[in-house]
This record gives C-alpha cells, sequence and structure tokens, in this order.
C-alpha cells in the first residue's frame, strides 16, 4: 500500500511571506517601537518632569491608546515571539564545531530572542500587571509585585519598582539582549531582503550595525540609569503639581484618572519597597554564609 | 627519501576513532584502530590501510570500514565526511596538518551527519541532487531544431558566475548548515520501490534547499540562456523548503572547499525572491 506523498503544513506552503514579516516586524514596529520607549525612559535623566511629560504625551491618546498599543507594540510582539519560537524549533546550533563570528552571532541571535521573549512578558507584568482588570490588579498582580507602574506618577512609581539588586539586574541582562537583537537582526534583515549582497557590503553592515546597536544601548543604560538616580519624593511632589495643572485646565477628569495614578500613599509604598530590600540583602546575606 | 619538514616529532603512529554503522537505521559506535605513520597520508590512504588491517586498537578483527572516494583531488566531493568536528574532503585532508594542527594523538572520522548512512562513511546524498533538479541547475538548450549559437556573455558575468561553476555538490554547506536539518525515510512495509522513490522525493522538495542550490539558481540565473527560465527558479527558492529558512549564520561560506561565495548568492538570492514576489502580486 502506498504511503500518501505528505502534504506541506499551512505554515510550510507560506513560510516565505511569514518568514519575510516576521522580518519586517522585527523592525517596523517592534525595533522602532523598542527605540522610542528607551528614548523616552531615557528623558528621565533629565528631570522627572520631562519623563512625566513624555508619559502624559503617550497618554493623550485617551481611549485610542488601546487600540496603538495592540496594532502596534502587543501583536506585532507576539507575532514576532511566537514564530520566532518556531524559526528557532527548525535550527540546531553548532558553534561547538564551527566557532565562526557569523554562526556564534546566529546562535546568540537565537538565544538573546528567548531571553528577550522572557523579558517582555516579565516586564510587562511586573510595570502593567498583564490585565487592567481590578480584580486581578488587586487579588493576583499586586500580591506578586506587578503593575507597580501607574502613568500619572510615572517617575515615582518607576523609582519605587525598581528596587533591590535583583531586579536592576535582570532589566540590564533583559534590555541588553533586546538591543543585541534589533542590532544583529537589522544586519540580518539586510541580507534575507538583499540590501547588503557582497562580504565587503556585509562588514560595512556589520560596522553600521554594531554603532548603533552601542548607541542604543548607551540610550538603554540611559535609562536604566533613570530611576537609580531619582529620588522618589522629589518625582512623587512634581507629578502632583503636574496632575493638579492638569485637573484645573480641564484637560484630565480625576474620576477617569483615578486607576493611572499611585494606589496608596508614597509612605506604604516606601516603606513596602524597603521591606524588599531587606528582605533581599538578607536573602544576599544568608547566602554568602 | 628525505623526510618532510611537517613531521611530527617522534610519531611511529597515532590512533583513528571511527564512527560505525552496519546498516541504514542501525545504531552508530565508535572504534578505535592504530595506524602506522608514514610522511605525507592523507584520511583516504589511512582508511586504506584500516581496511587493509581490519584490526581494531584491542586487536579484534573487524569488517573493513567503508568509504566513498572517487577522484582522491578534491574536485568530485564523493569522499566528504566530518573530520575531527569539522565536514571537509578525506582526499585533501592530509594527516601531517591533522596531527600537528589539530590533535597530535588522534583523528576523528564520522560520517556527515546531515544525511542518511549507508554504511560507515558512506552517506545518501540523494537530497542534495534533487535540490539540483529542483533549481533546475542546467541551461536548457534541448529541442528538435538548431538553436544558433547562444549570446556572448559578458566579461562581467563570466567573473561572477565562474566561482559559482566551482561547486562540487559535496555537501560540506549542507553539512555545517544549522537550518539544514537531517531528513531520513524508512521504507514502510508493502511499500513499492517506486513509492518510496517518490515519497522521498516529496518529502525533500520541502525540506532545505540548501546553500548550494541557491547557488546554483543565481548562476543559471545569470546565463543569457538559463536566465529563460529564472521565474520558474525563483518559484522553487519561495516555495516550502526556500530561502527563507536560511538563518545566515554563514558556516557555508567558511567550509566550503572551493570558496563560493555562498553567502553573495544567498543574498543575491533574497534580492532576487523580494524583488519576484512583489512584481508576482501586482502583476497578477
Amino acid at each position: 500500500m502506498a504511503e500518501p506523498t505528505p502534504q506541506p503544513t499551512f505554515f510550510q506552503r507560506h513560510e516565505f511571506l511569514i518568514r519575510r514579516l516576521h522580518s519586517l516586524s522585527g523592525l517596523i514596529p517592534v525595533g522602532a517601537y523598542m527605540c522610542v520607549h528607551l528614548m523616552v525612559n531615557a528623558s528621565l535623566l533629565n528631570s522627572p518632569a520631562s519623563y512625566q511629560k513624555a508619559v502624559y504625551q503617550i497618554h493623550s491618546l485617551g481611549s485610542f491608546l488601546p487600540i496603538v498599543e495592540w496594532g502596534f507594540i502587543f501583536i506585532p510582539i507576539l507575532f514576532h515571539a511566537i514564530f520566532g519560537v518556531v524559526i528557532i524549533a527548525g535550527g540546531l546550533p553548532n558553534t561547538g564545531n564551527y566557532p565562526y563570528k557569523a554562526n556564534i552571532r546566529y546562535t546568540l541571535q537565537r538565544a538573546t530572542g528567548v531571553i528577550a521573549f522572557f523579558f517582555i512578558v516579565y516586564h510587562v507584568f511586573h510595570m502593567h500587571g498583564w490585565f487592567h482588570w481590578d480584580w486581578w490588579l488587586d487579588n493576583v498582580a499586586r500580591p506578586l509585585g506587578g503593575a507597580r507602574f501607574a502613568p500619572y506618577n510615572a517617575a515615582s512609581t518607576l523609582t519605587l519598582a525598581f528596587r533591590g539588586v535583583v531586579i536592576p539586574l535582570v532589566y540590564a541582562i533583559g534590555v541588553t539582549s533586546c538591543v543585541y537583537h534589533l542590532a544583529n537582526g537589522i544586519w540580518t534583515m539586510g541580507i534575507t531582503w538583499g540590501v547588503w549582497t557582497s562580504p565587503a557590503a556585509q562588514r560595512r553592515a556589520t560596522a553600521v550595525c554594531g554603532v548603533f546597536g552601542l548607541l542604543l544601548l548607551a540610550v538603554a543604560f540611559g535609562s536604566w540609569s533613570g530611576p537609580l538616580r531619582t529620588d522618589p519624593e522629589d518625582a512623587r511632589a512634581v507629578e502632583q503639581k503636574m496632575y493638579n495643572a492638569k485637573v484645573a485646565s480641564g484637560e484630565l477628569d480625576p474620576q477617569q484618572a483615578e486607576h493611572k495614578r499611585a494606589s496608596g500613599h508614597l509612605g506604604e509604598e516606601t516603606a513596602a519597597a524597603a521591606t524588599e530590600d531587606s528582605q533581599q540583602s538578607n536573602g544576599g546575606a544568608t547566602k554568602s554564609h | 627519501m628525505a623526510e618532510p619538514q611537517s613531521k611530527p616529532a617522534s610519531i611511529d603512529s597515532f590512533e583513528v576513532r571511527i564512527l560505525r554503522q552496519e546498516a541504514p537505521g542501525r545504531a552508530s559506535y565508535w572504534e578505535r584502530h592504530r595506524v602506522d605513520y608514514e610522511p605525507q597520508m592523507n584520511v583516504i590512504s589511512v582508511l586504506q590501510k584500516i581496511a587493509a588491517k581490519a584490526t581494531t586498537i584491542d586487536g579484534r578483527s573487524v569488517t573493513p570500514v567503508a568509504w566513498d572516494c572517487n577522484c582522491l583531488e578534491e574536485i568530485c566531493g564523493a569522499c566528504t565526511m566530518v573530520i575531527n568536528g569539522r565536514v571537509r574532503q578525506a582526499c585533501s585532508a592530509l594527516v601531517d596538518n591533522l596531527l600537528q594542527q589539530e590533535d597530535p594523538n588522534e583523528i576523528r572520522l564520522e560520517p556527515m551527519s546531515k544525511f542518511p548512512v549507508v554504511r560507515d562513511l558512506m552517506v545518501d546524498r540523494s537530497r542534495l541532487f534533487r535540490a539540483l533538479e529542483k533549481a533546475r541547475a542546467w541551461v536548457p538548450v534541448d529541442g528538435y531544431y538548431e538553436l544558433g549559437p547562444g549570446p556572448r556573455v559578458s566579461p562581467e558575468v563570466q567573473e561572477q558566475a565562474y566561482p559559482l561553476s566551482k561547486c562540487m555538490s559535496c555537501g560540506c554547506c549542507l553539512e555545517a548548515c544549522p537550518q539544514y536539518t537531517k531528513v531520513e525515510l524508512t521504507r514502510l512495509s508493502g511499500e513499492t520501490d517506486e513509492e518510496f522513490q517518490q515519497r522521498k522525493r516529496a518529502t525533500y522538495d520541502q525540506s532545505f534547499i540548501g546553500a548550494h542550490a541557491i547557488s546554483q539558481i543565481m548562476l543559471f540565473n545569470m546565463h543569457p540562456t538559463g536566465k529563460h527560465e529564472a521565474a520558474a527558479r525563483l518559484d522553487q527558492l519561495t516555495a516550502p523548503g526556500g530561502i527563507q529558512i536560511c538563518g545566515n549564520a554563514q558556516n557555508c561560506v567558511a567550509v566550503c572547499p572551493k570558496e563560493i561565495p555562498l553567502t553573495t548568492s544567498i543574498a543575491r538570492a533574497g534580492r532576487a525572491t523580494t524583488a519576484h514576489v512583489i512584481k508576482k502580486w501586482f502583476d497578477r
């Protein structure tokens, strides 16, 4: 009896298109969004007011913000991540026997993709709690240390969420992975689409992508160091003044704005953060014995 | 006879570790042999000595190790195998270099890992050749009437084409490619030869076509007569198993014994398929 000839799957039949969309989505919108995100966060280096102003600007989209977030951020990232996993599953890294530079970059591209995936999942939980239902936020997200960011208290809540050693370390690794993945991804994208073809052109592209990656890494660590250099109480005072002005001008409706503000008083949050700090340092001390 | 300068100091013999397999689908196992050193040996002469002796290092009598070879001058690709973890031709892998530059104690020989093993170091590379059929790696000139002289090829195109024409279909680029994964089918009970061949071809056609075939497509697409089939070849590059599988690890170009600019071909194929798909979308 004849075995039926294997038929290509939907993914196989459309793999060319899917891979090209995967390649494109890595740059636009995911990569472009990451650049904007890192630059906005780096504005905290200037002042909490600069950062808060940028966040107000983003939130001035109002009820359109979720559409932009889903259309240009979440869905493209999910698409890029899911097909990224499929692509990784189809390869068999062999840097052990073939330790060439481009091959190591190939393996790193996959490793940083996986790190970036877990980091982004954690990051969105840590800052936003994944879902905005009150029940979820109060009973699941906040008790687990998530949903720490309040857009109308941007600098102060970010600063309080960035305490300790572990969280800044996780962010440093995650952001470095993301930046590498984008810079090297642009290089492979240039070959995939046929922009740089000759070895000399590819070498020049490596240099350009390398410089781009280092510059973006500088921006990334600029935004990383922002909350470490910010005093949450000073930031909270500025945020309150900016908020009051927006309410006075009628730009914000205090009723609707409530869920975008920090819930408790700063004193409680600081105390909570301090407890976490001492727990972390105790844990560290226990390990060192 | 004068001793070659490259003779490793004080070596009378060396060990050869071979990954053997009795038949397709059987388990593989390592076997150790000791070979007397002679100056200027290559891996083929090592294998000849091992076959003549057919005795392992611990004195066990074994069947001679099977391997493929033909031209003995790195032109046919038949003796391609994994030597000390790196794919290359056994005929041009010189023992003096292997012992001096890689491992002074032993030489490790394995069959290529991306193709089904026939026996020991012999593999079935039919997927590689099937990819060349899929790629239409020829210039179509067969017909019932005289076609006249072909068009002239400009020196610029000749310079681009010649390096690509040096491909000997050895499979090094495929063995080193992290995106080219092994496809091994076994014949089902009751399946005729023809049915099995057909199933193999269909499965190969859905798997990655490989750097060698992508480069051949670029070679024949730049030939003034071969160009007539350019669209059909580019269709194969966007079909299942096409150029999209490439992950730009660029091992292919690093291991190619003929130094073919495979990654340049891949990037050109990327550009050609981009244009081809856009054209197809908006022209239909």
